[in-house]
């Protein structure tokens, strides 16, 4: 019934002096790149180099929650084909992911802010995604917490009801995909620091970590947060990208008081509740960059402010733990994907905000193919660096921006 | 109930006091200065719940809550720490997480099946097949999570919040924090003491040996507390617990009321020049099998059980300790009437040499190099075995107490979350703050000090050290405290023991998530070799208990297993709150702030229906109508009032306010003439429209202009932040609150003005596109503006808000006769679509520009120089043909109107409708929307797919625009 | 973290009284030189330095100024000059 305790993503390896492929950054976008590569190419020569252990960045502090109800038609078959890959990797890996698919609702405060949500539910229905518009008293019957009351600040008009969606364990999907791309021969290379990518002639031909040089024809970042400050660093390619921090906290365990994943725009909120039981709660960013990932003191009042309005029962449960994590954020809230553009052999996938959790195991696949047949996938076209001096920022936010995405 | 002591000095109780409450649905009764977890206990109660995993009983531990053991449900409100809340009278207290009762859950079976349940177990099960997992799942919902709360839950009590700030703030209120607080007041500096516990003294309080010439602890810790109490800039916040220390210094934390408080709790947010972390230690917890049987304490908890609450735990204790605390528990308990058979000290050497003595006088056997390796008993400690350190020798003994206790765990909380930098030391076995933030000392136990003058003297070097900080304090008088210390002891050796030498299939390193050693061991196999992932992987330390109990035990005991050298030993993350905060607490007052409009009062007594709109709430409707028929049909035929008082609205003058306006508007102001108004509008660095508005030139460089609501906060901003590198002169105001808006719109606009004004306001003499300063009654201020948002004959008029009621009061009356009503943001809205103005964020979004939203001819191309924001991306955008554009259309066969945001579709989506109406005006369904430019031209059908259309989609044509008076004639009339 | 952000004209104060306005980026290139390239470079494209940078704040609910501090993103700490390390 249970596997051994033996190491799971494989016992730890020499870092060889070269590989087909070297994935910098231990996180899910490599992870599951690794997996597709091994899987459905057969390139199983593959380094992945994390600096510290596998899942440290966004991978392990996000909460998890995923789901397919973007507002492009860009962006909804992306995250409806990861949101499809949940229950076959779980079979695939052998691994329990735990996917919850308990259904998001995301609260709208207002009537523009309806109109606003119907377009996005055309959109997912369009593309054949479960997505409905209920009113207040529908969404309270979901979530019997909710206040729909008219005295709160921002009054509940209805909601937009995503039943596919919900929450997955974090934790278990780095790790079973750690431990189905090691099974087929990829390598996970901890406490590894990629220092460089040397270039010869406009294309790649090495990664320069503090363990040793690794001569490789193809190279890909995605290390979340790190991705746009390592992409500059080594090779001088300036990205859209405001690095924040965004945190995120949970409550002491309850018996179950929240059946769906709840969000608000209007009080940066979001909340779900754990199979440990613990509501996990967060949404706001500090608005400028930084790479600390540090908590304020600012934001777990805020969310408490939040939280005592529209679910004033937990009121009566204390915050337990709080912790932060990076958004690498883009003007228009998609993420960047592109590769043998700026240099041949290179490859990135970041941008992600805090959207890389729930597009992680459709986007390695694509970005496997990507890389296996240096050929970009239909669906990932349209996320390619060069829209931005095209001036066709992508629409995912509808919100006019000011001065940078920090903004 | 028990009887309780009334004579000791260190009492923190009543006796003569009784509180009744219930638990388990009977009454009992407590005594005035008991927790909720002493009561229970003064009661005969050993067992207070059962443990999340497994449903092992659990009985009080540590008495400061650093594990779930006590946590109980308390008048409706979940995973209450009963060892650190007071004891209230008629509280109803209830068991957690049990089926039955805590003395007897029917599934304390489960216990037995941890064969079943290695750590990760989860993730290698449940899923095969898959249709298994919703069902295990919704178990496993069940089974987790400890309180219970209902979803109408409702929190009594009041919040409150207050952010002060300080020279020094005190971590601490014990010795060391008493001494450093005196220290940095008598320099004269504002000081703040936050102490967690009701009263100060830290582990002086509760102790009645010798501090120096027969003083004793608890007198020392009185006579301290008073002198604090005494200084007049110390302010002291008893019961308050650190709950955050960010960098820069800002202290969060929350106080727990008294009865003669206005809160019940309150958030406390402080922001110091410097701080003094002595936040001291508590134990660290002995491993060993069964380590958490009721019964099982630490020496502290069965200290202060008798000492602060007046009883003693037990008949019989055994001992089983690492430290000269432990002996002093002993030498303590047995002089109060306990029997204390044996005290097993893991040190061989090394004990004070009084307390030996005073234990040997006792007749107590001590065995030097022994441990407690297991404690007998179902449901409470019966029995204990205890073997010599090496495993060689046992022996047995009876008791209901088993006092256990390696060794100290350092309180460095407050430091670690402010990114102190801790190393593992081999001297004391603690993990020592190394690399202290700016302005943020240590001192007192939890730097391994035990000998009570080097506590104090490290209290008095860090208040002096805060007291330097903040410039009040010199070198030399740094360097006599540091060579005080010199002369008094140093820290402590610390107790090296792991675990007692067992297998440790029950010795439990975290009591929240049930983990035990064997997990640990299980995990470090399976890959997850650093404590931070064996956190994750086995759950320990990720309890509501915060890692009190495995923080320590957890990294040792990982190093140990992997036999890693002393360098390699590093703690786990701390993370705040570092005690458990109520939702509730951090809200504190929650205030909600919106602006009102100087019309607020009256458009309410006028059945205004209210939104909040950005930071203003505003008038949408006027009747339960949301169509607005009424009011859209008032302002078309008579005239209507709308109060348009959110308008940014701006004065820019000085040599350069030309320049400025010419950087941010699109169009060209050098060619606005006095008495006219101009319409244009800024973009953003895309080409984004950001803002429209109108421009009104006073005088030479002198301009008053208007923004739209949203932007009214961030127009400054904007105009500085693109001029920042010109060094221009200008001076920019924002007169946003200072003037009030009334927009009068309609055919009899003109009647009604005509009554309240003395200029001339004919269509000669007061055109379209025109602007007025008059007064009114020679009294009101009027700045007046011809325009046609609505398609009607318009007047805008802007005044100081204080006269706003008086004019709105006049048009009022003057208008009686012409039918003048309100009209709403939604008539409005209506009104403006049908002329297909647009509504920035509403007809346009972030993929389309100027041009794209049909407003290009506001772009004055010939306007160059000026490096206007938003006119290289127009100018570089213009000739892609496949970007979305603003359309008009209307519906097919007199169909009905689509609804906002319907999309456009063929075989993929070609764009959506942002506004769409069954017109009044028009007598039939007109809209607007974003489609991509091949379908933009006029007659291009429409197909339009609406949420929950099932597939059936209905049709449109794509017609010239506005909808409404395609001439404009009315507005200009 | 509790950011402080020292204006040039109110002094150090709490770091939500501010709002960040971007990297230095130099002031703004004349229109009619640009491309689609310089256009995106200067107007989008960050080098997101994990270290000290030079960065623009603009004091809200203060005295309105615009100005540049050096800041450490990888503490949030205020820096003297581009220099300065720990």
């Amino acid at each position: 019934m249970f596997s051994k305790s033996k190491p799971m993503w494989g016992k730890k390896t020499k870092l060889k002096s070269s590989y087909d492929v070297v994935l910098i950054g231990g996180g899910l976008h490599s992870l599951a790149t690794a997996y597709y590569l091994a899987k459905e190419h057969g390139i199983t020569d593959v380094a992945i180099i994390e600096k510290n252990y596998i899942g440290y960045g966004g991978a392990g502090r996000n909460t998890a929650i995923v789901r397919a109800n973007q507002r492009t038609q860009y962006n909804v078959p992306l995250y409806k084909e990861a949101l499809d890959l949940w229950p076959v990797l779980t079979k695939e890996l052998d691994y329990n992911l735990m996917f919850n698919n308990c259904g998001n609702l995301n609260l709208m405060h207002s009537e523009a802010a309806m109109n606003a949500a119907r377009m996005t539910i055309a959109t997912a229905q369009f593309h054949g995604v479960e997505s409905h518009l209920i009113d207040a008293k529908e969404a309270k019957e979901l979530v019997p917490a909710l206040n729909i009351s008219e005295d709160i600040t921002f009054p509940i008009h209805g909601a937009m009801f995503h039943p596919p969606g919900g929450v997955v364990r974090h934790d278990a999907v780095v790790w079973g995909l750690a431990k189905g791309a090691a099974k087929m021969g990829v390598e996970i290379h901890q406490q590894t620091e990629a220092t460089g990518i040397n270039t010869k002639n406009g294309k790649v031909t090495a990664v320069v970590t503090d363990k040793g040089v690794i001569n490789t024809k193809q190279v890909l970042i995605s290390a979340g947060g790190y991705s746009a400050a390592l992409i500059h660093g080594f090779l001088g390619i300036k990205l859209p990208i405001s690095v924040l921090t965004i945190q995120a906290m949970v409550t002491q365990p309850l018996k179950p008081i929240l059946d769906h994943v709840v969000s608000s725009g209007a009080y940066h909120c979001y909340a779900n509740q754990t199979l440990k039981g613990e509501i996990a709660t967060g949404a706001h960013m500090d608005p400028w960059p930084n790479y600390t990932t540090l908590n304020t003191a600012h934001y777990i009042k805020h969310q408490a402010e939040a939280l005592s309005e529209f679910l004033p029962a937990l009121r009566g449960v204390r915050f337990m733990r709080i912790w932060g994590g990076l958004a690498d954020m883009t003007p228009d809230m998609a993420p960047i994907m592109d590769g043998n553009e700026q240099v041949e052999g290179f490859f990135m996938d970041c941008g992600w905000g805090y959207f890389g959790f729930k597009s992680c195991s459709a986007v390695g696949r694509h970005m496997a193919s990507f890389m296996a047949t240096n050929t970009c996938p239909d669906i990932l076209k349209p996320f390619a660096l060069k829209r931005y001096q095209e001036h066709k920022l992508m629409g995912e936010t509808a919100a006019l921006m000011s001065y940078t995405p920090d903004n | 109930m028990m009887n309780r002591f009334n004579h000791l000095p260190t009492l923190k109780i009543d006796t003569s006091d009784k509180i009744p409450f219930t638990y388990k649905g009977k009454t009992y009764y407590g005594t005035k200065g008991d927790t909720i977890a002493t009561a229970l206990y003064a009661n005969g109660v050993r067992i207070y719940a059962r443990s999340l995993k497994y449903h092992r009983p659990r009985g009080l531990y540590s008495m400061d809550g650093e594990c779930s053991n006590t946590m109980m449900e308390v008048n409706g409100i979940p995973n209450v720490r009963t060892e650190t809340t007071f004891l209230k009278p008629g509280i109803v207290v209830k068991e957690q997480n049990v089926k039955g009762s805590a003395e007897n859950d029917f599934l304390g079976f489960i216990d037995k099946m941890d064969w079943a349940m290695p750590a990760g177990f989860y993730y290698d099960t449940m899923h095969k097949p898959a249709k298994i997992w919703p069902v295990a799942m919704k178990q496993i919902r069940k089974a987790a999570g400890i309180g219970k709360l209902s979803p109408d839950h409702h929190m009594p009590g009041k919040y409150d919040e207050i952010f002060p700030t300080c020279d020094v703030c005190v971590i601490g209120g014990g010795p060391a924090g008493m001494t450093a607080a005196l220290a940095a007041a008598q320099k004269g500096l504002r000081v703040i003491l936050m102490e967690a516990r009701p009263w100060l003294g830290g582990h002086f309080e509760y102790r009645t040996s010798e501090y120096i010439n027969r003083q004793t602890h608890h007198e020392r810790a009185v006579q301290l507390a008073k002198e604090v109490e005494k200084t007049d800039n110390i302010r002291v916040f008893t019961h308050t617990a650190n709950v955050g220390a960010y960098n820069n210094n800002l202290i969060t934390g929350f106080q727990v009321g008294k009865e003669s408080d206005v809160f019940t709790e309150r958030y406390i947010e402080i922001r110091a020049n410097s701080v003094v972390v002595a936040t001291g230690c508590i134990e660290r917890p002995l491993l060993f099998e069964n380590n958490e049987r009721p019964g099982v304490m630490q020496a502290g908890c069965a200290l202060r059980l008798a000492n602060t609450y007046g009883m003693l735990p037990g008949k019989t204790a055994v001992f089983s300790i690492g430290h000269d605390l432990g002996l002093e528990t002993a030498v303590s308990l047995h002089d109060l009437g306990m029997s204390v058979p044996v005290i097993a000290d893991i040190r061989e050497d090394g004990q004070d040499p009084a307390l030996l003595k005073a234990v040997l006088d006792r007749k107590i056997t001590i065995l030097k190099g022994w441990v407690a390796t297991e404690a007998h008993g179902g449901k409470q400690v019966k029995k204990v075995t205890v073997k010599s350190v090496d495993a060689t020798v046992s022996k047995t003994y009876d008791c209901d107490v088993l006092v256990a206790s390696a060794g100290f765990t350092p309180l460095t909380g407050p430091l670690v979350v402010n990114q102190a930098k801790l190393t593992y030391d081999n001297h004391t076995n603690f993990f020592l703050p190394t690399d202290l933030p700016k302005k943020m000392h240590a001192a007192g136990s939890l730097l391994g000090f035990e000998n009570a003058q080097s506590i104090e003297a490290s209290g008095l070097l860090a208040g002096l050290k805060a007291a330097f900080d903040c410039e009040n304090c010199s070198i030399a008088e740094l360097g006599e405290a540091k060579k005080a210390m010199e002369d008094l002891p140093g820290p402590a050796r610390g107790t090296k023991l792991v675990t007692a030498p067992v297998k440790g299939r029950k010795t439990f390193i975290c009591f929240d998530e049930d983990t035990s050693i064997k997990n640990i061991k299980q995990s470090i196999d399976k890959g997850f070799d650093v404590p931070e992932l064996i956190k994750r992987f086995s759950g320990a330390g990720l309890g509501p208990g915060q890692g009190g109990i495995p923080g320590h035990n957890l990294p040792l005991f990982t190093a140990k297993y992997q036999a890693l050298p002393d360098i390699k030993i590093r703690p786990t993350t701390v993370r705040p709150p570092l005690v458990p905060t109520f939702i509730a607490t951090y809200a504190g007052t929650n205030h909600t702030m919106f602006k009102r409009t100087p019309m607020d009062e009256m458009q309410r007594k006028d059945g205004g229906i209210f939104r909040n709109i950005g930071v203003w709430q505003r008038a949408r409707y006027f009747s339960k109508d949301f169509t607005c028929k009424k009011e859209i049909e008032n302002v078309r035929n008579n005239v209507g009032m709308l109060d348009g008082s959110t308008l940014g609205k701006f004065r820019i003058h000085g040599p350069d306010a030309l320049n400025s306006l010419q950087r941010v508007y699109v169009s060209d102001l050098s060619k606005i003439k006095e008495g006219r108004v101009k319409y244009t509008a800024m973009c953003n660095d895309d080409g984004c429209v950001i803002d429209d508005g109108v421009v009104v030139k006073l005088g030479e460089n002198d301009y008053y202009f208007s923004t739209s609501t949203g932007r009214a906060g961030q127009t400054i901003e904007w105009i500085r932040y693109h001029t920042r590198y010109d060094n221009w002169d200008f001076a920019l105001v924002n007169l946003t609150d200072a003037m009030g808006v009334i927009n009068l719109s309609g055919p009899n606009a003109r009647k009604v003005l005509e009554k309240v004004v003395d200029i001339d306001v004919s269509n000669e003499g007061f055109g379209f596109s025109e602007y007025k300063e008059f007064t009114i009654a020679d009294t009101i201020p009027v700045k007046a503006m011809r325009l046609g948002f609505v398609g009607e004959l318009s007047y805008e008029l802007h005044v100081p808000a204080s006269y706003m009621k008086s004019l709105w009061l006049m048009l009022k009356e003057a208008g009686k006769e012409f039918k003048i009503q309100n009209f709403g943001v939604e008539a409005q809205n209506v009104l403006r679509m049908e002329k297909c103005h647009v509504i920035l964020g509403q007809e346009s979004e972030q993929r389309t520009n100027l041009l794209d939203i049909g407003m290009g001819f506001l772009w004055s191309r010939k306007k160059t120089g000026y490096k206007t924001v938003g006119v290289a991306a127009l100018a570089q955008a213009e000739k892609d043909n496949t970007r979305l554009k603003l359309v008009g259309f209307k519906m097919e066969n007199n169909g009905r109107a689509p609804k906002d945001g319907a999309l456009i579709v063929d075989d993929r989506v070609r764009g959506h409708v942002c506004t769409a109406r069954n017109s009044f005006s028009l007598n039939e369904a007109v809209g607007m929307a974003l489609v991509e430019a091949d379908m933009s031209k006029i007659g291009t059908r429409l197909a339009f797919y609406e949420d929950e259309c099932n597939g059936e989609l209905i049709y449109g044509t794509v017609v010239e625009t506005p909808f409404y008076d395609p001439e404009g004639k009315r507005m200009k009339m | 973290m509790a950011l402080t952000i020292t204006c040039p004209i109110c002094g150090k104060r709490n770091g939500y009284e501010f709002r960040y306005g971007g990297e230095e980026k130099g002031p703004r290139p004349d229109e009619k030189d640009l491309t689609p390239e310089s256009w995106c470079d200067y107007v989008h494209m960050n080098k997101c330095v994990a270290g000290v940078q030079q960065e623009w704040w603009f004091h809200r609910d203060g005295c309105g100024s615009w100005f540049t501090i050096f800041r450490d993103t990888t503490t949030n700490l205020e820096k003297e000059t581009p220099e300065a390390k720990e």
